[in-house]
């Protein structure tokens, strides 16, 4: 139980400290087909230099920050500066060093491709 | 009911953060409204901000994964309106997943606080943010006067 309790506050200490900079979780489409998993993620106002990927032992967490140089008086307000975070387990089978992103109208496209090992074989079936 | 000290502990845990989040409760009230996804399968339209600054006003539109030809913008006098369509499409030969980001047309008009001169209003795209730049008309703008 003395356990259980240390998590709780951990995760207490990481929401007071992202309180600064509001974090959001971005809405993500993911596909796969044969050959590799694809990964959409909507991060609208993200400039390229602030996206992060990092692929750690089997999580893919993406990171991306927006600031907006906003002049004059703000009439009204539906979406300001924020930390699009969000993480994945992925299969073992990614192969990391060949993953590919790219950041096009707000949305970062990941491809994830899948060793060798991992895609699906036919098997041809010789004659007795 | 409670057969061990563990259980005693772990309840008063849960009352310690059941506490501590409901102290949270009205500060964080407006993060997820200011922070969430623009286009979700609940709000279909985008979230804009608008900003005043002399003689212009700005309209900011999270609008990702919209190309500049799917979106349509008209004004008159003090009215706005952004309409278009975002368009999801599932690659071919990939078999989904996990489908969040909702493909949608989508029309939200505003009453801007004062007319803007239609003809030189400015529009621009830049990481899935639309930017607009409306110039108040004439006669909206203000004026300096000097007293004789």
């Amino acid at each position: 139980m003395k356990e259980r309790r240390d998590i709780a506050k951990t995760e207490e200490k990481n929401i007071e400290k992202t309180s600064e900079l509001r974090s959001a979780i971005p809405a993500v489409d993911i596909y796969e087909n044969e050959d590799e998993i694809l990964l959409h993620a909507d991060m609208p106002g993200v400039r390229k230099k602030d996206v992060s990927v990092n692929i750690d032992n089997g999580t893919l967490s993406l990171s991306g920050v927006r600031k907006f140089e906003t002049k004059g008086v703000s009439t009204w307000k539906e979406f300001s500066d924020v930390e699009y975070i969000r993480s994945f387990s992925i299969p073992q089978t990614i192969e990391a060093e060949k993953v590919e992103a790219e950041l096009k109208d707000g949305v970062l496209k990941l491809h994830l491709p899948k060793s060798e090992a991992a895609k699906p074989k036919q098997i041809e079936i010789k004659a007795a | 009911m409670f057969t061990r000290v563990s259980d005693i502990d772990r309840m008063f845990g849960a009352m310690d953060l059941l506490q501590s989040r409901m102290g949270r409760l009205f500060s964080n009230f407006d993060k997820s409204y200011l922070s969430g996804p623009a286009f979700t399968l609940t709000s279909n339209s985008p979230k804009t901000n608008l900003l005043e600054n002399g003689d212009n006003f700005e309209v900011q539109a999270e609008v990702p994964g919209i190309s500049k030809d799917d979106l349509n913008i008209k004004i008159q006098g003090n009215y706005l309106e952004i309409g278009g369509k975002r368009s999801v499409d599932t690659p071919d030969g990939y078999k989904v997943h996990r489908n969040e980001r909702g493909g949608s047309t989508f029309s939200r008009s505003f009453t801007l606080p004062a007319d803007v001169d239609a003809e030189r209003v400015e529009a621009k795209m830049k990481d899935g943010i639309l930017y607009l730049t409306l110039p108040k008309s004439e006669t909206a703008k203000p004026k300096q006067i000097t007293i004789n």
